[in-house]
């Protein structure tokens, strides 16, 4: 039942189905959700807003004494808490069962939405720092969110303005070994702002090039000791 | 430089639907609607986009004309946004990403025909999509390191004493 409505509001949505990866290196492809316990996490934090509401919004309004509330806003009241309550728990289901985080060798993508579809696509070339957060209830279920940045702009301010320069895995339950995998994969760039590594400096094709002049010249030498310049 | 695909290539004009789309966002601001419908109209009727091997370039507006040029190399994120409406008129929003300051969006293509297309064709362009490997030469310069190593083994073959020669030297 509950899916049936639910694939009745992802078609008359059309939200599309699962995002395609981005092009990599074969087999260095990750494909996985937000944790098993995000859901939880959700729903406890959906429990208590609405809990909240009631208590704090819906029941004063409706017990209040020296003014008692008309009889018909009583009742839209009524009629409205359990109705907006379905919608949330429903938005909430929905928000776990479409996302999607994508690792490949050299960029990764986010999908997340329902109304608001939005797909974020990064390369690692460009990262500039990893954040792991967790408050004290993601943390008691084993969560995390990992937040990746790219050079630029800071988070607008203004509200309802869609984070850009920001890729967030949000509620996922490996959020340290996917750091250290992504750490991993940034080092192959050596201008990407988390640091260079000055002993890792790679082979150039001058060096070597220089490399074989001496041997060359060495091994000349070893043949021909007296012509050696 | 790679050659830009002739489907996009050919792409200068926003797909019809987006005036569709304007139409429905200027209702949706019911008071505001004799300002915002001209503003979206003009928008849509003055937007040209031009892909060229190197970046785009993209302008609209008559009184306060705007013009954006940027090069795929320089981009840093691409974010690939729809809401229900957009979706149902087979549109999205690409909003392209550079390293400057603003925290919007630096390029937004609207009514792009195929938005997923577009997305795969400026992840190919974009900083860091391609080898990851820094050096073009990389392969060059570990087949001298091999021939270099086998010189000196050649050398050492000749005179088993002799020193070792400081690499790099």
């Amino acid at each position: 039942m509950v899916n049936a409505i639910e694939q009745l509001l992802l078609g008359w949505l059309r939200v599309p189905p699962e995002p395609a990866p981005p092009e990599g290196a074969p087999g260095s492809l990750l494909l996985f959700r937000a944790g098993r316990n995000y859901w939880r996490w959700r729903l406890l934090c959906w429990a208590g807003a609405q809990a909240a509401l009631l208590l704090l919004v819906l029941l004063p309004l409706l017990l209040s004494r020296p003014q008692p509330l008309p009889a018909g806003l009583t009742t839209l009241l009524l009629l409205l808490y359990p109705l907006q309550a379905l919608f949330t728990f429903f938005a909430q289901r929905l928000d776990y069962r479409l996302r999607w985080y994508i690792v490949t060798d050299r960029s990764l993508r986010i999908r997340a939405g329902l109304w608001s579809v939005s797909e974020t696509t990064m390369t690692f070339a460009n990262i500039q720092d990893l954040r792991i957060t967790a408050d004290p209830l993601q943390g008691a279920l084993g969560l995390a969110d990992l937040e990746v940045s790219s050079a630029g702009g800071s988070v607008s301010k203004e509200p309802g303005a869609s984070p850009t320069h920001l890729a967030r895995f949000a509620g996922i339950d490996n959020a340290e070994a996917l750091r250290d995998l992504l750490l991993a994969r940034l080092k192959r760039y050596r201008d990407s702002g988390l640091g260079d590594r000055p002993e890792a400096a790679p082979l150039t094709a001058e060096a070597a090039a220089r490399e074989l002049l001496a041997e060359t010249r060495a091994l000349r030498a070893a043949l021909y000791p007296k012509t050696s310049s | 430089m790679v050659p830009v695909p002739p489907a996009i290539a050919s792409l200068t004009r926003p797909a019809e639907n987006l005036f569709t789309y304007y139409f429905l966002r200027a209702l949706a601001t019911l008071p505001a609607l004799p300002i915002t419908l001209p503003l979206l109209y003009f928008r849509y009727h003055t937007m040209r986009y031009e892909f060229s091997p190197e970046g785009i370039r993209m302008s609209w507006g008559v009184l306060f004309r705007h013009e954006i040029v940027l090069n795929y190399a320089r981009i840093q994120d691409i974010h690939l946004r729809s809401n229900a409406i957009e979706r149902w008129l087979g549109l999205a929003r690409i909003e392209i990403q550079t390293a400057s300051g603003s925290s919007s969006a630096e390029m937004v293509l609207e009514g792009i025909p195929d938005p997923a297309a577009m997305r795969d064709f400026l992840y190919d362009r974009m900083r860091g999509a391609s080898t990851p490997t820094a050096d073009p030469n990389a392969s060059l310069a570990a087949i001298l390191h091999e021939i270099a190593a086998e010189m000196r083994a050649l050398r050492l073959a000749l005179n088993p004493e002799a020193p070792p020669l400081h690499p790099h030297g």
